[in-house]
């Protein structure tokens, strides 16, 4: 019978191997190869990897520092990463720990309003306020400011923001955003379901269209 | 006069982050579909909700510094 050596299939990176297990020198080419295979394959993912640590820190900066350690962490940690399983996940996975370790600003006390009671809330109140009984879903989107959405995104509960970055911007499957983050795929539903109305509200308000 | 403002679709509503999200099952898709097709109040709000999505992500997408892609090849290991 096959002994498994790895209980799960996403590999973790928590337990980095650093040591040649075999040093032959056919073993050591290998290896190389490998490794500079993985690293060109990493290297292809930063630009979705700084995008996503651009909106988890306050500056670029603070970006371009967790990026670099994200991908110095990896290219040592190269050999826990299982070939043939999620190599964005698995980078991510990364991402995320090392923002959490660097101390993310101590959260304010979370979110804790209530939500609109519909999701079409910040629609319905663009809407009343274009004066246009038909508008255009586009125009309608394009009175929203950029900055505004940016501000948002920075201003949303930690918890919530992690979520929605990895889903709406980084395109990741509840399954893989709670890999990720290791959170159940159904705290990953409710952090989205709660963090895009947030989102919504706050843009809402700075739309200067809540309750007027 | 249009009455839409009146008739939320409800069920609509909570099908409608994830069918964009593309994780109902096939059965609940297909009933998601058959009522955006005959209802211009969830259809409105189908093509805003897209939309949105493309604004956020818009909104928030910052390219990468050039220098930073120079930076992190550097890290490679050396052969």
């Amino acid at each position: 019978m096959t002994r498994r050596f790895h209980s799960r299939k996403a590999a973790t990176v928590e337990h980095v191997s650093e040591t040649t297990p075999d040093s032959s020198p056919r073993q050591l080419a290998t290896d190389a190869r490998d490794r500079v295979r993985f690293e060109e394959e990493a290297l292809e993912l930063s630009d979705q990897v700084y995008q996503v640590a651009r909106r988890l820190t306050g500056s670029r900066e603070e970006a371009d520092d967790l990026v670099q350690d994200t991908y110095a962490r990896a290219f040592r940690a190269w050999r826990s990463f299982e070939p043939g399983t999620n190599l964005r996940a698995w980078l991510f996975r990364i991402l995320t720990n090392l923002n959490i370790d660097r101390g993310r600003k101590i959260q304010r006390t979370p979110d804790s309003q209530p939500l609109e009671e519909t999701d079409y809330f910040l629609y319905n109140k663009l809407e009343e306020t274009t004066g246009d009984g038909n508008p255009d879903e586009r125009r309608v989107v394009e009175r929203l400011s950029q900055d505004d959405a940016v501000t948002a995104l920075a201003e949303l509960p930690h918890d919530f923001r992690d979520v929605v970055l990895l889903v709406d911007l980084a395109d990741f499957t509840y399954s893989d955003a709670a890999q990720i983050l290791d959170i159940p795929i159904g705290t990953v539903m409710s952090r989205l379901h709660r963090g895009r109305r947030i989102l919504k509200r706050s843009l809402a308000e700075s739309a200067g269209v809540n309750g007027e | 006069m249009n009455g839409y403002h009146f008739d939320p679709c409800e069920k609509c509503e909570q099908m409608m982050q994830p069918y964009l999200d593309r994780v109902l099952t096939d059965q609940e898709r297909a009933e998601a579909e058959a009522h955006l097709e005959g209802c211009s109040y969830c259809q409105r709000r189908y093509r805003f909700e897209e939309e949105f999505r493309k604004f956020v992500r818009l909104a928030a997408a910052e390219p990468m510094p050039p220098e930073l892609k120079e930076k992190l090849r550097a890290l490679r290991t050396p052969l």
